[in-house]
């Protein structure tokens, strides 16, 4: 064949090759996105994992509304109905006023305990990107008992007390989400004089999705500074979580009664080992009360 | 030599006229409406890439489930963990054939059919669509409506939610495509 035959055959076999060329051509198209870095989303189902705050708030204009409960010791026994008789109860609204910072207000029964936080999503976790992520929850205690002592001069500040938390979160793929939370609690007034008024818990918790509508949830608070005092104990929780549609229920089995940072934190006064166990719920229900965009 | 060399270039030049017949966006736009008598569930994505290539009469489109934004954050949620659970299956593909397609008339929209294979959410269905192509100026505008019910794409509706989920979703889809 003389080289010019070759050629012509070349040539003529060509549409063909371009043809099939082509259609990988056209496939390539999509390949060639670069894909818009996106946040990590749903990293845990509610604001709370149990007691402690998760990375999550509301969505833009997003109303939640939150009804805990805490029931009484397990360990009372048959007389209390395992606790059942004596609910402590903890009500509150937290607003996204956008899609990274929460407001909230909340009362609980627990020593008629106000408080008021802000929860911000400081740095995000991003699909192919930033590998965790990192959130700040403030907030403010006021303790609403009557004085015990009404005779003598009694300071509002000291009903108050803070606590600051940096919480860093991780999705490590859709079923497990871990978390880590250095807590900061101040007291302005303690109950005895030995007491720290400055407390600091190192935190840590995990979701796994056993469906795609149900959690099983741990956390756990390690008290320092060490030694702490002997009738205060580390705070561990074992959870729950169902979702259905706008509600998130929550169910749990805690050592610690309050439901509000500094009684968890820093006093929890009863222990796993002695049966001194709360069982209780959060519910979670979500309306849409602005505007998303 | 002149003889073979003129019918090669004409080979040569039709070639690359062919490849000059793909018309592409990323910005296509996707809405879906799940209509109950309880609520109207609607979503929009404005990142559908679509490739359409006149001259062997292929499209493609793909649509990342992540893009499409609801009125209401929880929604959004809900539709990538329960429903698409776009971890998983991150992206909504077609890929098919115009049927029995000649020119693109230069102007008014003409009716075309598509044979594809449609995947959501990991399940794969073979099935024709309707829409229509329009040129307009140097863009050909796609439009296509369609029903896609959950069930054939195995995506399963809790009982308590199936008063306020249709069963059958309306998606339409519009695209301005340049050429590429």
């Amino acid at each position: 064949m003389s080289p010019s035959r070759v050629l012509l055959l070349l040539f003529a076999l060509m549409p063909a090759m371009v043809g099939v060329a082509q259609d990988d051509d056209m496939m390539d198209f999509f390949d060639e996105v670069e894909e818009e870095a996106r946040p990590v989303t749903a990293v845990f189902k509610s604001q709370r994992l149990i007691n402690v705050h998760t990375c999550e708030t509301p969505g833009k204009g997003e109303m939640n509304f939150v009804i805990a409960h805490r029931f009484g010791r397990i360990s009372d026994g048959a007389y209390a109905l395992w606790g059942l008789d004596n609910a402590s109860m903890r009500m509150a609204f937290e607003y996204g006023i956008n899609d990274r910072v929460m407001l909230s207000v909340g009362r609980s029964t627990f020593e008629k305990t106000y408080e008021t936080g802000v929860k911000a999503r400081l740095v995000e976790q991003m699909e192919g990107g930033t590998p965790f992520g990192i959130t700040a929850y403030s907030v403010v205690m006021a303790n609403g008992l009557r004085w015990a002592d009404p005779e003598r001069e009694n300071y509002f500040s000291s009903r108050l007390s803070y606590a600051h938390q940096l919480i860093v979160t991780r999705k490590f793929d859709d079923d497990l989400s871990v978390l880590l939370v250095p807590s900061f609690v101040h007291r302005n007034l303690v109950d005895l004089p030995d007491r720290a008024h400055d407390v600091v818990t190192l935190g840590g918790g995990f979701r796994y999705k056993i469906s795609n509508r149900t959690t099983i949830n741990a956390e756990y608070h390690y008290f320092l500074p060490r030694p702490i005092p002997d009738e205060y104990h580390n705070s561990l929780s074992l959870g729950v979580d169902i979702e259905t549609g706008g509600h998130v229920f929550q169910l749990h089995i805690t050592n610690s009664r309050g439901m509000f940072e500094r009684a968890f934190l820093t006093e929890t006064y009863d222990r796993w080992q002695d049966g001194e166990l709360y069982f209780g719920f959060n519910l979670n229900r979500v309306f849409q009360v602005g505007d998303r965009r | 030599m002149n003889k073979t060399i003129l019918p090669l270039f004409a080979l040569i030049f039709l070639t690359l006229s062919a490849s000059a017949q793909q018309w592409v966006t990323r910005a296509g736009e996707v809405h879906f409406l799940s209509e109950t008598p309880i609520e109207d569930i609607e979503a929009t994505s404005k990142e559908a890439s679509v490739i359409l290539d006149l001259e062997s009469g292929r499209v493609a489109v793909q649509v990342p489930i992540l893009s499409f934004h609801f009125e209401k954050a929880l929604m959004e949620e809900h539709f990538n963990e329960n429903y698409m659970e776009s971890g998983t299956y991150p992206k909504a593909k077609f890929s098919g054939t115009l049927r029995d397609f000649g020119d693109l008339p230069e102007s008014g929209a003409v009716e075309v059919m598509v044979d594809g294979i449609f995947e959501v959410h990991g399940v794969s269905v073979d099935r024709p669509f309707n829409g229509t192509l329009e040129k307009q100026g140097d863009k050909v505008i796609l439009n296509c409506r369609f029903d896609v019910r959950t069930e054939d794409h195995q995506i399963p509706i809790p009982s308590v939610v199936r008063d306020n989920i249709a069963e059958v979703i309306d998606v339409d889809i519009r695209a301005e495509l340049s050429a590429r």
